[in-house]
């Protein structure tokens, strides 16, 4: 298992260091420049996972799945200047603007006459305390190496829930399982990847 | 700050976008008041950002590429220079969308003498997404639920059986489960409720409503 960031080693040149990473680079080009090469660098890179992502579950048919991506690649264009390496990865980025733009896409399928979009469900979070931003980015980084330790069962069912847009109910049907024994798979890996629920 | 919030299968629905709109409505508002959640939340989501950077690629051409190389032009970058967001203290910015105004700007129904009832809309076609207004010390009378029933405090507070319930406060009520509300004697209380179908009054005074009871979703 790869060794997790304890909080209390690592100077600030290192911490500085994992902050920036190519895709953050490039969102920050983007958004200083409106630099084409970067986003071309970026829609290479991503284009291909917003795809998957809209595939996922047989959801979408193909042509929808690329209306998607472009819809996507032209938010990352529009909101690139909202974007804090500080705060999160580029890819934690993308993957939710990717998730709102799936659900908008599905109510719109669906005729959904709504005064609301997906992002006024999850509103861009104001600027936190620089403490609260590394804690944050500390435990995304926890969560991304603890994964990498969830056994098969757990991550399958996560998938389901994430990547193809299941509920819990509905994976449980289609793994042919007990709703009960999806929650609590669920909520075992939850607990692995020490995500802090403290009540 | 909030006591009672949504169960960890709930955020992690929530998190990847699976829940019906106006129940996502309903956790985005609690989040809104509650730090903790929130932070959970942004775990939740970056758990779905990992599974999403190990996805298997699927291709994808230069001619997508090129469309949406020539549409950026028409999609100019937008500022941030006052970012609207998590508004702690303040009418959650989504409640403010649906409302349109305040409070006091919305159409009320008279159900008794101390409760009123204001219709949202929210577009789902499965929910009710209501505010309910009870007067300080005022009682919701006994009635249980048909179907879940989330409930999230907005202003002033109110109890049952089982507890107190202030600002920010989340319950989620199963089908069968019977209370009588009351809220606080200092002031009015506001809440939110979520339902996907109507109450059902228990006691004998106020049975004769129930099949005006109607649920009003969309």
């Amino acid at each position: 298992m790869a060794e997790i960031p304890d909080g209390t080693r690592g100077d600030p040149q290192e911490l500085a260091g994992r902050r920036t990473d190519e895709w953050s680079e490039c969102l920050v080009l983007i958004a200083a420049n409106q630099d084409r090469a970067a986003f071309t660098r970026f829609f290479r890179h991503f284009a291909p996972l917003i795809k998957a992502f809209a595939l996922a579950g047989s959801s979408l048919s193909a042509s929808l799945a690329d209306e998607l991506v472009q819809e996507v690649m032209l938010k990352v264009w529009q909101k690139a200047g909202g974007f804090n390496p500080e705060k999160a990865a580029a890819s934690t980025w993308v993957y939710t603007i990717a998730r709102n733009c799936r659900t908008d896409m599905f109510r719109r399928l669906q005729k959904f006459d709504t005064p609301l979009a997906e992002e006024d469900v999850f509103p861009d979070q104001e600027s936190e305390e620089p403490f609260a931003l590394l804690q944050g980015k500390r435990s995304e980084e926890r969560v991304r190496e603890l994964m990498k330790t969830l056994p098969g069962d757990q991550m399958q069912i996560l998938a389901k829930v994430y990547m193809e847009g299941k509920s819990h109910a509905e994976a449980a049907a289609e793994l042919d399982l007990p709703l009960g024994t999806v929650k609590s798979r669920v909520r075992l890996a939850i607990q692995k990847l020490q995500i802090q629920i403290d009540r | 700050m909030a006591k009672f919030h949504p169960e960890l299968d709930l955020l992690t629905e929530h998190a990847a976008g699976n829940l019906p709109l106006a129940q996502a409505a309903c956790v985005s508002v609690h989040l809104n008041y509650c730090e903790q959640c929130r932070r959970a939340s942004a775990q939740l989501q970056s758990l779905g950002a990992t599974l999403f950077e190990g996805l298997p690629g699927e291709p994808v051409g230069d001619t997508l590429l090129n469309m949406v190389l020539a549409r950026l032009d028409d999609a100019p970058p937008l500022s941030y220079a006052s970012s609207a967001g998590w508004s702690a203290g303040r009418t959650p910015a989504i409640l403010q969308r649906l409302m349109s105004g305040d409070f006091t700007d919305l159409v009320w129904k008279k159900i008794t003498s101390t409760l009123r009832i204001s219709y949202l809309k929210t577009g789902d076609p499965n929910y009710e997404f209501a505010l309910y207004h009870i007067k300080a010390g005022g009682r919701i009378p006994e009635h249980t639920h048909r179907g879940p029933e989330m409930t999230l405090v907005l202003e002033g507070g109110f109890s049952d059986a089982d507890g107190s319930y202030h600002q920010g406060d989340f319950l989620l009520r199963q089908p069968g489960d019977v209370h009588a509300p009351t809220a606080v004697q200092s002031e009015d209380c506001i809440c939110l409720a979520v339902l996907d179908a109507p109450l059902k009054f228990t006691g004998m005074p106020y049975r004769w409503m129930n099949p005006f009871l109607q649920l009003q979703p969309g």
